[in-house]
């Protein structure tokens, strides 16, 4: 398969993605995942451990934008570079929002419309490019925009926004108050896995089958007569709505937002976190978020150079499992089965 | 007219054309890179680093400065040969090497900055021009370094591009770009090109760094900026056209350079954005073809 001459591919074929189907053990891996999380929230909560409910709730709201890189990356096989750049548009519009009226549904709401339109129109400029073009594209487009979000003074430049309210967020029955550590988790645990099971279902749909149609050959899906650019645009939209709803949160959370939010370095580690949990099965991205956020975490107490060690073990994951830590764990599980059957 | 011609426009036109040429000596790399394995190196700002704190460190030791730039190219070639073989050759076989080499030389990035910041320390370090002076153009002033950069950039392009189109060197190159199989029929070691290739790109990389050090100051982030500049020459000249990455090199850093007489210099990179979205959206290729091929 080595077509030096050919153009380059604008899909991501077999290695790193794989089709992933209702009855996979994926079901069985999400469940573990949204399960452990409820258990450490009730040991958390038990010992009153504020810092690691606050890195657990930052882990997920990552894990909501590593969902929607591994939406483009995994499942669609378009490569997002820049991801971070809706991510934290959907961070400055919830902080402008909660600055002037502190409600928590307006902010997110607002964030939604907000990234969906500049999805559209990003989207628009970025699906025009194929495979690595787009991937560079994407990453231009984040550049360029965080360095204007950079260097207006308006938006607090290099500092950002600060002083941002935490909401109380009324959810019918009761009021959660953004600012109680343990409350405020269960509320990002909640929007976090609606996001992954719509999406999940999502994937079942004749829309989400068409996706992976994309990936595996965008040509055939046009022979087929389907616009293949209309589902690329869709699903970037969607990616980008799913990144500004994950980034609408953090705000909340930290209470300030700054233009590093939408730097370079928070798109990689989104991919990173996908590519190590395990590109196109949607709960590998939050395995990989949380696993790496904990270690990010954990080594940065050692040391301020913890790169060097999250960049070691991705390079380690491309060459190696690039497959990524669930698609290996989905493997052997069903490996197991068939040698069961036969 | 010719006041403005010449104390407002000139300094600029020959200010853009020393970095210009250092660019150029970027995209080179990258495009030869892509022409050759269709890698896309993102490693190859981090390269561009390593290649001025390579200066920094010879210096540093005693090393003349011109000594650091013979030096430190033959250095960074050697770790460009080392990355091809060591690692990009692992997962070039795979049927998405597109998205897995780029993810790899992202890794490699990632490395490779943190490594800067370990060895070197996160403050930005300066080296001494080697040339002093200044030299009077057109009724202007220069610095002399400024112009041997230029000169020596110019002319290290040219040397590329006999290498690749009047040498028989450039023609395995070439064949190899074209059809790897027919060549590796024909008894050219493929393989050994692929890597060779790879560590020219570093080295070219590697040279601008060294070139650029004594200009700007050297940081380990110092990269980032400047590769952004080179993609966007690579796309919009062509990816793996050498007469694109010379022709776009020197045409985008004069615009950015004139531009910024009229726009804030914070706005230059949102144009040439501008202009590479304009070029893909006009030919997604670039304006040129690819290395081999034309």
């Amino acid at each position: 398969m080595l077509d030096v001459a050919a153009p380059a591919s604008d899909q991501i074929v077999g290695t790193i993605a794989g089709p992933v189907t209702h009855r996979s053990p994926v079901r069985w891996f999400a469940i573990a995942f949204f399960a452990i999380a409820l258990g450490f929230a009730a040991v958390a909560q038990a010992t009153g451990q504020v810092f690691f409910f606050r890195l657990a709730t930052e882990a997920l709201i990552f894990g909501g934008l590593a969902l929607s890189v591994d939406l483009l990356l995994g499942i669609t096989g378009l490569l997002p570079l820049g991801q971070a750049l809706f991510f934290g548009f959907g961070a400055y519009v919830s902080a402008l929002v909660l600055k002037s009226v502190p409600s928590f549904w307006l902010a997110l709401a607002v964030a939604v419309v907000a990234s969906a339109a500049f999805g559209l129109v990003a989207g628009i400029i970025a699906i025009r490019a194929k495979g690595v073009y787009f991937a560079l594209i994407s990453f231009g487009l984040a550049q360029v925009l965080s360095k204007a979000v950079y260097n207006t003074r308006e938006l607090g430049a290099s500092d950002g926004i600060i002083g941002i309210p935490a909401p109380p967020i009324p959810l019918g029955i009761a009021t959660v108050d953004a600012a109680s550590p343990g409350g405020f988790f269960l509320v990002v645990l909640v929007a976090i896995a609606l996001v992954y099971v719509g999406l999940a279902y999502l994937l079942e749909t004749p829309f989400g089958r068409q996706l992976g149609a994309i990936r595996v050959n965008a040509h055939r899906v046009a022979f087929l007569g389907f616009a293949a650019w209309r589902y690329k645009l869709a699903v970037f939209v969607l990616a980008a709505v799913v990144a500004g709803f994950a980034g609408a949160l953090y705000p909340m959370l930290r209470g300030f937002v700054s233009p590093e939010l939408m730097f370079f370095t928070v798109s990689g580690n989104a991919v990173i976190n996908v590519i190590v949990g395990g590109a196109g099965t949607l709960i590998g991205a939050l395995y990989g978020s949380a696993i790496l956020t904990v270690l990010r975490s954990v080594i940065g107490s050692f040391t301020e150079h913890h790169q060097l060690v999250i960049g070691a073990i991705f390079v380690v994951s491309v060459i190696f499992f690039p497959k990524g830590l669930i698609g290996y764990a989905v493997q052997a599980v069903e490996s197991r089965r068939g040698s069961r059957r036969s | 007219m010719i006041d403005w011609l010449q104390f407002v426009l000139a300094p600029q036109v020959i200010n853009g054309l020393s970095i210009g040429v250092a660019v150029v000596l970027m995209a080179l790399g990258l495009t030869i890179i892509f022409g050759l394995l269709d890698v896309i190196n993102m490693a190859h700002g981090e390269f561009y680093a390593i290649g001025a704190y390579a200066a920094v460190a010879l210096i540093g030791v005693g090393v003349p400065f011109w000594w650091a730039l013979v030096i430190t190219p033959l250095l960074m070639a050697a770790v460009g040969y080392a990355t091809e073989r060591l690692l990009i050759q692992r997962v070039f076989q795979s049927k998405d090497r597109h998205t897995l080499t780029l993810l790899l030389t992202f890794g490699v990035a990632i490395i490779l900055e943190d490594g800067l910041k370990i060895v070197f320390g996160a403050n930005p370090m300066r080296v001494e021009a080697p040339i002093g002076g200044a030299t009077e153009v057109f009724g202007l002033f220069f610095p002399n370094y400024r112009l041997f950069v230029m000169a020596l950039g110019s002319a290290i392009v040219v040397a590329v591009w006999v290498l690749i189109y009047r040498t028989r060197l450039g023609a395995i190159v070439r064949a190899s770009a074209f059809d790897h199989r027919m060549a590796g029929s024909l008894g050219v070691p493929v393989g050994v090109v692929y890597a060779g290739s790879f560590a020219f790109g570093v080295a070219l990389a590697g040279v601008a760094g060294v070139l650029l050090a004594p200009i700007y100051s050297v940081f380990p982030t110092m990269g980032r900026d400047f590769v952004l500049i080179a993609f966007s020459v690579v796309i919009i000249g062509g990816m793996g056209s050498i007469k694109g990455a010379v022709i776009a090199g020197l045409v985008l850093t004069q615009i950015q350079s004139i531009s910024s007489l009229y726009i804030s210099p914070v706005w230059s990179d949102p144009l040439l954005f501008g202009i590479m979205v304009a070029v893909l959206m006009w030919r997604p290729q670039g304006l040129f073809g690819k290395l081999g091929h034309a």
